[in-house]
């Protein structure tokens, strides 16, 4: 499992490479800002921080996506299929690689978040403005967000997981679609349809398990652990599917 | 060792393999003839596992191929499929990831034998050079079958005389050697058994020295019979 | 070497040992190649290489001893008895040329002897 995990990052080095690359711009781009006291570059670090936060989270959990589809639908496919591995280590190890990705870029980002807001508050000048920026940002999530480290944990678990399970959603709809609908046009849209489908349920039960009650934390690690229960579930049905109906 | 039971692949309405029933033994080196198309590549694919067959299944060692098998059965395909970033090394290294019968050594002593190099970039390479690195690569391995789809497909004639050798140094009582190819000449001496493939059935099963005694004809011969003149390659 | 496809490999492969033998490019006693290696040699199946042993131990041409490898007969005579019917096998092969050609076995010894003149 560890060797085929070790391809899989290997398969999407370079994506990663450059979100860190561009992650480390956007960030001396804010260290300048804030440490020469230039706002206007502050400002433009950290959007460009929250950015690259979220799309690219986004952009690693397609990456893997598209290799899966790389991995079934070309003949470099043969590397993995003629070696003695299961569908479930194969599928396995992609999942585990990017779900580890996804994590270590999100808890990287999330700590880099917390370095510079710390950072901030220290050199602390004019720093209402900032903040008013940066909860118009995310107020786009959340009405009653509160900005405290555990909210915010776990609206970044949240996050995470949930981008974890689309990506769970969208390989369970590239082996439907190389498995069960080879070589049929429509099998791209049928994936599609699938994977929203999917994600709509995801979304469904999230909503219907809890309460209006319950805190926002609450519910952010409810919704978190929907996401993971189905990741696992989409990941076992398509190994089965890989494993009994995939040619390649 | 490697036996199909009334195996059949249909791709839409097309059948590539239809109901096919052969056996194949260790200590011989078999010769898998038939135009394109005729269902020869289906076959090994479905052997290796890569195809999963519409109904019918494949055998090695008794059960049927799997996750097992694949650790006794070295498959050789007529297209390139190594990752795009892989270096020559990169190739030898997976293989020796996965396989447990794979040896860098005799990988490093049949690359020099094809001219290659390590540091090659698998994207750099010449069709004639994959062609070579494939080889390589797949007979680094301590297999117990070998399916082996166009050996010598785009390769010279001093690699060509290569890969006869080492085929030849494989060939024993405990490994199966399977060779498909449209250089019917080629294999004429180092082929002891060949089957043939017509439109996804199999026509015939012979034992070529038995053949050559009995009717004086070679396999090219027979291959002319079978197919007609529509494929007398050379 | 080059073989003829439509006719067993293993007799061809014979022939030509044979002949090695009888002119005394392989003598008497001398160790013959291994299995495998005659038939890397050749380019041939090792099946048909162990055949080709097979076969001239059958005629008493070499013997296997064990663990040590095959080696050409010792008997001299055995092997100047192949010579002399190799000889005789293409002597008989020239008359019936000769005879397609409409020459008899006196005229083809007389063309000879002016050959050599």
């Amino acid at each position: 499992m560890i060797k085929l995990m070790k391809y899989e990052l290997r398969k999407t080095l370079f994506v990663k490479l450059i979100v860190l690359a561009a992650a480390a711009l956007a960030e001396i781009v804010f260290l300048i800002g804030v440490l020469g006291d230039r706002e206007r570059m502050t400002g433009t670090g950290i959007v460009l921080l929250t950015m690259l936060a979220m799309g690219g989270i986004m952009v690693i959990g397609l990456a893997s996506v598209v290799t899966l589809h790389r991995d079934v639908s070309t003949k470099q496919s043969y590397m993995l299929f003629m070696t003695p591995n299961s569908s479930y280590s194969i599928l396995g190890a992609k999942m585990l690689e990017n779900g580890l990705s996804i994590l270590l870029a999100g808890a990287c980002f999330f700590a880099l978040g917390a370095l510079d807001i710390t950072l901030l508050f220290a050199h602390e000048k004019r720093l209402d403005a900032l903040w008013n920026t940066i909860r118009s940002f995310l107020e786009q999530f959340n009405e009653q967000i509160t900005l405290d480290l555990p909210t915010m944990l776990s609206l970044a678990a949240n996050l995470i997981c949930s981008w974890i399970s689309t990506t769970a959603a969208m390989y369970l709809g590239v082996v439907i679609a190389n498995a069960l609908l080879k070589g049929k046009r429509f099998s791209g849209f049928v994936s599609f349809l699938v994977i929203v489908a999917l994600l709509w349920l995801i979304g469904y039960v999230q909503v219907e398990t809890l309460d209006a009650s319950v805190s926002i934390r609450t519910a952010y690690w409810a919704d978190t652990g929907v996401a993971l229960g189905f990741s696992v579930v989409m990941y076992f049905l398509a190994a089965q599917i890989m494993e009994r109906k995939l040619s390649v | 060792m490697l036996e199909s039971q009334s195996i059949t692949k249909k791709f839409g309405s097309k059948t590539a393999v239809d109901q096919v029933t052969m056996r194949f033994e260790t200590g011989h080196v078999y010769a898998m003839l038939g135009p394109n198309g005729s269902g020869k590549t289906t076959w090994m694919k479905m052997a290796a596992g890569l195809i999963k067959p519409t109904s019918g299944t494949v055998l090695f060692d008794g059960s049927p191929v799997g996750i097992e098998s694949r650790k006794h059965i070295a498959y050789m395909s007529t297209e390139p499929y190594f990752y795009a970033w892989m270096t020559v090394k990169d190739v030898g290294k997976y293989y020796e990831d996965f396989f447990e019968d794979f040896s860098y050594e005799r990988y490093t002593g049949l690359l020099k034998k094809m001219e290659l190099t390590e540091e090659m970039k698998t994207t750099s390479l010449s069709s004639g050079m994959m062609a070579k690195l494939k080889i390589a690569v797949t007979m680094a391995r301590d297999a117990m079958v070998y399916m082996l789809d166009e050996p010598f497909n785009g390769i010279d004639l001093l690699a060509r005389d290569e890969i006869r050798a080492c085929i030849l140094e494989y060939a024993s009582e405990t490994k199966v050697l399977l060779l498909s190819s449209h250089l019917v000449e080629e294999m004429e001496a180092i082929a002891d058994k060949a089957v043939f493939l017509k439109n996804g059935h199999l026509v015939d099963q012979v034992d070529l020295e038995e053949m050559r005694r009995e009717k004086g004809i070679s396999m090219a011969d027979r291959y002319r019979e079978i197919y007609g003149h529509e494929e007398a390659q050379a | 070497m080059k073989f003829d496809p439509n006719r067993p490999i293993w007799l061809q492969v014979m022939t030509d040992l044979k002949t090695e033998m009888a002119i005394g490019k392989r003598l008497p006693g001398t160790r013959l190649p291994g299995g495998r290696d005659l038939a890397v040699q050749y380019g041939i199946n090792p099946n048909t290489a162990a055949r080709v042993y097979q076969e001239l131990e059958k005629e008493g041409l070499c013997e296997t001893r064990r663990g040590m490898g095959t080696y050409v007969t010792e008997n001299v005579e055995h092997i100047s008895a192949l010579r002399q019917g190799m000889a005789v096998r293409a002597v008989r092969d020239f008359l019936d040329r000769m005879a397609v050609l409409g020459i008899s076995p006196e005229q083809a010894a007389e063309m000879i002897r002016k050959q050599e003149e």
